[in-house]
């Protein structure tokens, strides 16, 4: 159905359409699919055998599942704050909300090694909340997983709240007004009735943050460095290998990322698919 | 008593969307609220349901006094025009939501849920989500939803709003016999008058955010008391025609009233006829009824199984028309009117017929509406003069006609324009023209076309007298004079001198005062002090019956001169209207506006109401009471 209106709006001239799509086409080739393709053929150039043993390395592996399960933390992290925060902007009314509105975006401005930097300058050993955390509660921030996911968090922010924030403006209050009436309180109201209306957009948001986490590598290096078995993620993993000449190697890891994000925005779209299904 | 609503007020700044509404509903009423869009019907309703917090005045339900409640504890049920349901639920668990809520059994749960179901007509469709039904389906749902904690009171708000004919004919049939079988007080919101008809035990007509009345669908139709309910409520003929102690004359008939009259001089009555009531033939024999004319077949359009026909009428002496609209300077009398076919049938007529125009039955409004003449001219006051009677129309739910004089007519018609921006939202009923004559004529014209009850104009202190003097010279209409300074009125001095045109000073003031919702300080000022007691028992009648208007009053006797004593107390007491009556009688064309009137105006600093005593002349009590009938 949408195909057809598509089809009946674009101009009658077949010159006109063709190069129109033609251009669209060739610039996604040349700049998103050409490169996909060629580290896909690298990466399995060897074989599947390649990837595994890869992989498999103790350095690796740790790289992997260092990336994924501080990813996870964020998101999780993230959910719950930025459905916090767009509530807040939504729902409330209070001086700066604007202001705040317009903050919210920022960590998409600002470049991921500068956010390194801020957070180090922050945390950092000599700073005065880094030492305080390290001295009173041995908890260190910096050149550690907590590092990692602090840059994480700074960096992913926008996605949940910018996900949940148009659905709740657009929430019809009534059905919310209709629990009250039924003798529903305030929390079982925003358990029952607002938050499954959320959920769409909260789970969408959410993974693409995800998603976003697993490529992440400005601020990580900067606050979290490059050490093997420690604070190496993936991406810094593959930094590593390009830097020492494994080529190979940089591709297999490349690969495994890749599947990651793709996996997870594939469930990205099949959640946004349903949701557009199930608004009639 | 299940619901009573006491001076129910809710203000969006300064503007009050829900006036003062008191109304009580008997136990199992089904009570239809009914108004145009924006009248305050829904928020009354929100209110009820404690969705909306009520600014002052109270929610009685079932003796429970329930203003400061919240939602939750008010057990209500309320269906919502956009169905509301829980959309990622099923039918089964949004019936059941009030039950979870309440931590019912599951079985007991699902026993009230299919009861439910069935209630509505739903039965078996308990596993379905709400977007698998239609949008009747749906209401359905809500409404059982709303049942399912067997709630005091039912409020429904448009619900069958965004469904179409048919349906809505169904859904409202189902209700009906729903809410007898469950015997359910309930309020309905609508703005279909067919739809409250079919639906209400009793229904109340609100506009502007006033609850204007309160009956039976048949007693609103037969008997209105207010314009606005006559036209509101079907088509209507509204004529301005005059009371006397033989009854109600309209051009050559005369109606007789039912009740004997006191009406000593001629009170300006608005009479509704029917369409269905007006009789047409070929012959004045032929009428059988009392003759209004001969007029003019203008248009006929048949709509469905009525014709429905407009005449043109030569104007009558002493008749105004109001209803349907005419264009200005139009002199005849426009008349609609409703044939069956078995009428039509009998006496086929075209446009260009000339007829006869009988009444089968008229019915005099006991409320005659206030119309508020605005002049604004080119001077800076007129825009202080406009806010300030616009204020006062708006609040007295007057009719307002604003008059653009002195200027070209490009620069009138760009100051119309604003003038609709400014006022066109809050007024229920606004008209605007240009005139390119003096104060007078435009004055005198403006009145011929249509009497009305106050003139406002913006004038600086220097010119006070003589824009008084001259407007008094014109027509009938009291005077509203509005100085550069004014801001509001919403505390009002009236000075009395004693005797019986005072009386009329305030019936009037209390009146505008009551509708307005401003206080008053009634003062008379003694120049002997044994004039002292006389004054005060004086006073304490007048204060008696402005509070009747629910005008918060006090009063005092002052002792001195009287103009200077008056100054002193406006400058005193922070009023922002002075009412003062008029020394004048009723056809005399040269005012002189004596010793108190005219140095007060000399010194304008609030806005100033000049009555005219001998105008107002109180209306025969009981003549709204009665349907006024002849039948030949």
């Amino acid at each position: 159905m949408t195909t057809q209106t598509i089809e009946r709006t674009t101009p009658r001239l077949p010159w006109g359409r063709w190069s129109i799509r033609g251009a669209a086409l060739t610039y996604l080739a040349v700049f998103l699919v050409l490169p996909l393709i060629v580290v896909v053929v690298d990466g399995l150039g060897a074989g599947v055998e390649s990837i595994t043993s890869v992989v498999s390395s103790p350095i690796a592996r740790h790289a992997i599942w260092l990336t994924i399960w501080t990813g996870l933390v964020m998101a999780l992290i993230n959910a719950v704050m930025g459905l916090l925060t767009a509530f807040v902007l939504v729902r409330y009314e209070f001086p700066g909300k604007t202001l705040l509105n317009a903050v919210v975006d920022l960590p998409f401005a600002i470049p991921t090694l500068v956010t390194g930097v801020m957070l180090v300058i922050l945390y950092g050993p000599q700073a005065a909340i880094g030492s305080w955390l390290d001295q009173h509660l041995g908890w260190k921030v910096i050149f550690a997983p907590s590092g990692i996911i602090l840059a994480l968090l700074f960096t992913s922010f926008p996605f949940v709240v910018r996900s949940v924030q148009p659905v709740l403006i657009n929430l019809d209050r009534s059905s919310e007004e209709a629990a009250a009436t039924l003798g529903a309180p305030a929390w079982q109201i925003f358990w029952r009735v607002t938050l499954p209306a959320l959920m769409p957009a909260l789970v969408s948001g959410t993974l693409l943050s995800f998603a976003r986490a697993i490529g992440e590598f400005g601020a990580i290096v900067v606050v979290a460095g490059n050490i093997p078995l420690r604070s190496q993620t993936a991406a810094i993993y593959v930094y590593g290998e390009i830097e020492s000449g494994s080529q190979r190697n940089a591709s297999a890891m490349s690969l495994v990322m890749l599947a990651i994000a793709l996996g997870t925005m594939t469930l990205v779209d099949w959640l946004s698919r349903r949701r557009q299904e199930v608004q009639p | 008593m299940s619901i009573v609503l006491d001076q129910l007020t809710k203000r969006y700044e300064q503007h009050a969307v829900v006036n003062k509404v008191a109304l009580q509903i008997h136990d199992a009423e089904f009570f239809v609220l009914l108004g145009p869009s924006g009248s305050g019907k829904s928020t009354i309703l929100r209110m009820i349901a404690g969705l909306a917090p009520v600014d002052t005045g109270r929610i009685v339900l079932h003796g429970r006094d329930v203003t400061d409640l919240n939602p939750q504890a008010r057990d209500v049920g309320f269906v919502f025009q956009n169905y509301a349901l829980f959309e990622h639920m099923t039918v089964a668990e949004n019936v059941e939501f009030a039950l979870r809520i309440r931590k019912v059994e599951r079985k007991q749960r699902s026993e009230r849920r299919d009861q439910l179901l069935e209630l509505v007509g739903l039965a078996g469709l308990g596993k379905r989500l709400p977007r698998q039904l239609s949008g009747g389906q749906q209401q359905r749902v809500a409404l059982a939803r709303a049942l399912a904690h067997n709630p005091a009171v039912l409020l429904l708000d448009e619900p069958f709003g965004a469904l179409d004919a048919k349906i809505r004919t169904d859904l409202r049939r189902n209700l009906r016999s729903i809410q007898r079988e469950l015997g359910i007080t309930t309020i309905f919101v609508t703005h279909d008058q067919e739809e409250a008809f079919e639906l209400a035990d009793r229904l109340g007509v609100m506009n502007m955010g006033r609850l204007l009345e309160v009956g039976t669908p048949n007693e609103l139709y037969q008997r209105p008391q207010t314009e606005f309910v006559a036209t509101f409520l079907g088509s209507a003929n509204v004529l301005l025609g005059q009371c006397n102690d033989v009854g109600v004359q309209v051009g050559s008939m005369t109606f007789p009233l039912q009740t004997s009259s006191t009406a000593e001089q001629h009170p300006a009555v608005q009479v509704v006829i029917r369409p269905e009531d007006v009789v047409l033939a070929k012959t004045e024999a032929a009428l059988r009824s009392p003759s209004l004319g001969q007029a003019t077949v203008e248009t006929q359009t048949f709509v469905g199984a009525f014709e429905r026909i407009r005449l043109r009428l030569p104007a009558l002496p002493d008749v105004h028309s109001i209803a349907p609209v005419r264009p200005f300077g139009e002199h005849a009398i426009l008349i609609d009117a409703l044939r069956n076919p078995d009428e039509a049938r009998n006496l086929p007529i075209h446009s260009g017929d000339q007829l006869w125009i009988g009444v089968r039955r008229l019915h005099a409004l006991s409320q005659r509406g206030l119309n508020v003449l605005m002049i604004s001219d080119s001077q800076p006051v007129a825009e202080t003069a406009l806010n300030i009677g616009g204020n006062l129309a708006r609040l007295a739910h007057a009719r307002a006609t604003v008059v653009a004089r002195d200027g070209n007519e490009a620069g009138l018609r760009t100051r119309i324009q604003a003038v609709r921006e400014q006022l066109g939202a809050g007024l229920p009923h606004l008209q605007t023209r240009l005139s390119t004559t003096s104060l007078i004529e435009t004055v005198r014209r403006e009145t011929e076309h249509e009497p009305c009850d106050i003139v406002v104009l913006g004038t600086e202190a220097r010119n006070a007298e003589r824009d008084a003097t001259q407007l008094l010279s014109v027509a009938q209409q009291h005077v509203l004079l509005v100085p550069p300074t004014a801001k509001a009125c919403s505390k009002a001095l009236i000075c009395l001198s004693d005797g019986e045109p005072s009386k009329e000073d305030v019936a009037f003031a209390g009146r505008l005062l009551g509708s307005v919702g401003a206080s008053a300080t009634l003062i008379s000022v003694a120049t002997q002090t044994n004039d002292i007691d006389r004054l005060e028992r004086f006073l304490q009648s007048s204060a008696a019956s402005l509070r009747r208007h629910e005008v918060v009053t006090d009063s005092k006797v002052l002792v001195g001169n009287i103009a200077q004593t008056i100054n002193a107390e406006i400058k005193r007491g922070g009023y922002d209207l002075v009412i003062v009556g008029a020394p004048l009688g009723a056809y005399s064309s040269n005012y002189d506006l004596g010793s108190v009137v005219g140095p007060l105006l000399s010194q304008l600093s609030v806005p100033v109401l000049i009555i005219r005593s001998s105008y107002l002349q109180p209306m025969p009590e009981r003549l709204a009471l009665n349907v006024l009938e002849t039948v030949a």
